[in-house]
């Protein structure tokens, strides 16, 4: 519908982080007054583009154009004065202030004799606020307000700034359906205007509903551009997923059928678990796969007690299970390597002898005391068994490399030896040379009688590693791989399986 | 303003720095007796005035040794100055009111002590009230019994000789009870925190309560358990305080709260990059000890103690940070 010039253009942005290239190439053109959709699989490199435009990181090489001008943005503060707005997934406020003063924060204010005018201001905002169909008093505190009217004070905050171009990531991720019907109203509204909106959303149905144009990334880079009739299902999962990447059957290892050891029945907790079964069996690697926020990290936490669920149960070894607490899990047989190993799972001042040390410290016990030469003895054992490249046991954990820490964080259990292991994310920010090493080791494990979860976001790391993979989406699991039908496509097609009654349930 | 312009110090600069930040407050510690010696050669390099000294040490000791257990955990404990007044006068109070036995009367407090500090961990852990609000509250409600047990007046009269002797007395070799009771008391944690399997989780706990959480220690239970050595060494402060003044008094101990934690970071300085651990705070609390012997030695007047005390606190509390920051880097 709108055609012409695109006032804004990223035109072959390349981006290296350390040695990982996130852009190798990505070129986007966004035209006034029309929704653009951002597509792409985790890592494909959406967010490093957003980041890019939104300032907070420079490109390697490539050129934003700016009505055919070329533009520099080094700074979030240039984006936002180049006409740019920024919604997030974790939307920003300060809590203590009102939803005016939210509005308002950072931008130039009206004053009178030196005092902050806020009635001229109200004067100003309250016809946006109007506009976007902001319910909430202006001068009432954000405190308590929903996800939904946070997203509309995003909004007029974009609109009082005169944004151009707002950019809106995942905006419907914690939307219920009508508060994502009332978005997109607002959303057309916006365009109808001129502004242009760059939407960035898993959610094929409502790329499909309301972008005009789509740009699909892979791998950094720009894979498709689609438009108008072209933006199809189909299309989208297709440019997505790729076709030829793969194709060639996984050699297929004997099957492991041990007995069941952790069953999962109707798992619930609101909103981001929506009812979750699965069984977990002796000697198996069963991969969770998924894309990010679809409820797999808040699954691990429920079998192993970190919280508790709404609804549902479980049997460990068909005893009922229902972990009060991680050292009750622990103490039941399961052990977890968290997501974020730097925050969850390691004491990064302490040393590697300190942190393999912790989930097994009854074993160390030599009358009242703690058997430091036994402790010493353990620790290296478990540094040359995960060929952990360390001088000694007693280097603190911080000067070790990623995969390093993250072995450290493994090897904790493998002196315990759980009868489950969850693993959540086990080699992000790992090289790939660790990478392959840490799978080996949770074969190793699974090879030796272990039941282990795997959660992974890539897809390409499931079918390598697991005997079996549940596909998550919306909170649910949408289905189940194994055999020759283990492939990433088939995990990536599946994460972006249509919700089953989507917001209703909540 | 240090973290900045630390990363561009050379090697040699980061090195001096580290070890200053470890070892500064030993060379402190060493550069004070040796000045004190040479300034005051009679007076200051005697047998009889480091006894003095250590005997004057003890009682602040043993209350921050067991403060630091709550830091070690990652919580304040701002009762134990208030609680080890209360458990002074309690102390005398059954005593010489209730005519109970010495022992009962002491095992009466330590008892005391201990669900003292068992109702600070709870509010902490269990109703989530920040630590310095909940022990603050706690405090001040137990200067509150204070003076209600002892209608504001001291209870002096009728105290027995025996229960004098307990802080007074030299039943081992001669050695000073209090300094005998400090060295146990100090040698009993250093062991729990630094060699039992409990230890090591009371450190983890503090170090890191998300980890230690899904490494499966019990955080709240540990976190009760520092809550509760606090409370039973502030409690034995109490007794041997009153022990050492003969009677009972509303407010006495209140001081050593601002002194405990002065020790306690002090000590977080020492050693270890803004760790807290219970050797730290024991040359943490003779450094204040010397100190204050030295004021006293040169006659200084009373209220620069005080001052000498809040300056000690800051200092100690800055070293504590640039230890953390150093080792972040």
């Amino acid at each position: 519908m709108m055609d012409g010039a695109p006032f804004l253009v990223a035109e072959d942005i390349a981006k290296s982080y350390g040695g990982a290239q996130a852009l190798r190439g990505v070129t986007v053109a966004l035209h006034a007054g029309e929704v653009h959709g951002l597509v792409g699989a985790n890592g494909a490199g959406k967010s490093t583009l957003i980041r890019i435009l939104a300032g907070v990181t420079g490109p390697d090489s490539g050129r934003i154009l700016l009505d055919g001008r070329p533009v520099a943005i080094p700074s979030p503060h240039h984006a936002a004065d180049l006409g740019m707005s920024f919604i997030h997934q974790e939307l920003a406020f300060v809590p203590g202030m009102s939803v005016i003063q939210n509005i308002m924060l950072g931008l130039p204010k009206k004053t009178r004799f030196g005092m902050i005018d806020w009635a001229a201001i109200a004067h100003e905002v309250a016809p946006v606020a109007k506009r976007v169909g902001l319910g909430a008093p202006l001068f009432a505190g954000v405190k308590g307000l929903s996800t939904a009217e946070n997203w509309l004070i995003s909004i007029c905050r974009a609109l009082i700034r005169r944004a151009r171009l707002i950019v809106m990531d995942e905006p419907t991720a914690s939307l219920s359906a009508g508060e994502a019907e009332k978005l997109f109203r607002i959303i057309a509204d916006l365009t109808r205007s001129g502004v242009g909106v760059l939407y960035v959303s898993h959610r094929l149905d409502e790329i499909k509903r309301l972008c005009t144009r789509v740009t699909a990334l892979r791998d950094g880079r720009t894979v498709a551009h689609l438009r108008g009739g072209q933006i199809t299902r189909g299309a989208l999962v297709g440019a997505i997923v790729g076709t030829s990447a793969e194709a060639q059957a996984r050699a297929q290892p004997a099957p492991r059928t041990g007995g069941v050891v952790l069953s999962v029945d109707g798992l619930a907790r609101l909103p981001r678990v929506r009812g979750v079964s699965f069984v977990l069996r002796r000697g198996e690697v069963l991969g969770l796969g998924g894309l990010v926020g679809a409820g797999r990290s808040e699954v691990a936490r429920l079998i192993y007690g970190a919280d508790r669920p709404d609804s549902g149960t479980m049997t460990l070894h068909g005893q009922p299970f229902a972990p009060a607490s991680p050292a009750a899990a622990v103490r039941a047989g399961l052990g977890l390597v968290p997501e974020e190993r730097r925050t969850e799972a390691l004491l990064l001042h302490r040393s590697i002898a300190f942190n393999l040390q912790l989930a097994n410290l009854a074993s160390l016990r030599r009358g009242p005391l703690l058997d430091g030469g036994r402790r010493t003895r353990l620790a290296l054992g478990v540094i040359r068994d995960l060929a952990i490249k360390a001088q000694g046991p007693d280097l603190p954990v911080a000067r070790l490399s990623g995969g390093n820490q993250q072995k450290v964080a493994i090897g904790r259990w493998l002196l315990r030896a759980p009868d489950v292991l969850i693993l959540d994310e086990p080699t992000r920010g790992v090289d790939i040379g660790a990478r392959s090493e840490i799978h080996r080791h949770v074969r190793a494990l699974a090879a030796r009688g272990m039941a282990v979860l795997v959660i992974s976001s890539e897809p390409e790391e499931l079918p390598d590693l697991c005997d079996r993979v549940l596909v998550m989406a919306e909170g649910r699991v949408v289905l189940e791989l194994c055999g020759a039908g283990l492939t990433r496509n088939a995990v990536v097609a599946a994460s972006y399986a249509e919700a089953p009654a989507h917001g209703v349930s909540a | 303003m240090i973290a900045d312009t630390g990363r561009r110090l050379s090697p040699r600069a980061k090195a001096a720095l580290n070890f200053l930040a470890r070892y500064g407050t030993i060379l402190g510690l060493a550069a004070m007796i040796v000045a004190f010696a040479l300034l005051s050669p009679r007076a200051f390099p005697t047998v009889g005035n480091f006894r003095n000294v250590l005997n004057q040490a003890s009682l602040a000791m043993i209350i921050a040794t067991g403060l630091t257990l709550a830091v070690i955990v990652g919580e304040l404990d701002l009762s134990v100055g208030f609680a080890a007044s209360l458990h002074g006068i309690l102390v005398t109070g059954l005593i010489v009111s209730d005519g109970l036995p010495i022992p009962v009367a002491i095992a009466v407090v330590l008892a005391a002590g201990a669900v003292i500090g068992l109702i600070n961990g709870l509010i902490v852990t269990k109703i989530r009230v920040n630590s310095v609000i909940a022990t603050l509250g706690v405090g001040t409600i137990l200067t509150g019994l204070a003076f209600a047990y002892s209608a504001g007046v001291p209870i002096v009269a009728g105290v027995p000789e025996a229960f004098l002797q307990l802080s007074l007395g030299h039943w081992l070799f001669g050695i000073p009870n209090d300094i005998v009771v400090m060295v146990a008391v100090a040698a009993a944690l250093w062991l729990l925190v630094e060699r039992t399997p409990l230890g090591q989780e009371i450190q983890a706990v503090g170090g890191n309560p998300a980890a230690a959480r899904l490494a499966g220690i019990e955080v709240d239970r540990i976190k009760l358990l520092g809550f509760t050595i606090s409370g039973v060494c502030a409690s034995l402060t109490g007794i041997l305080l009153a022990s050492r003044l003969g009677s009972g008094t509303a407010s006495a101990g209140d001081s050593y709260l601002l002194t405990a934690f002065a020790a306690v970071f002090l000590g977080s300085a020492t050693l270890r990059d803004g760790e807290f651990h219970v050797l730290g705070t024991v040359i943490g609390a003779l450094i204040i000890a010397f100190g204050f012997n030295g004021l006293n030695i040169f006659g200084a007047p009373t209220f620069s103690q005080y001052m000498l005390q809040g300056a000690i606190l800051i200092v100690a509390v800055g070293l504590s940070s640039l230890g953390r920051s150093i080792a972040e880097r």
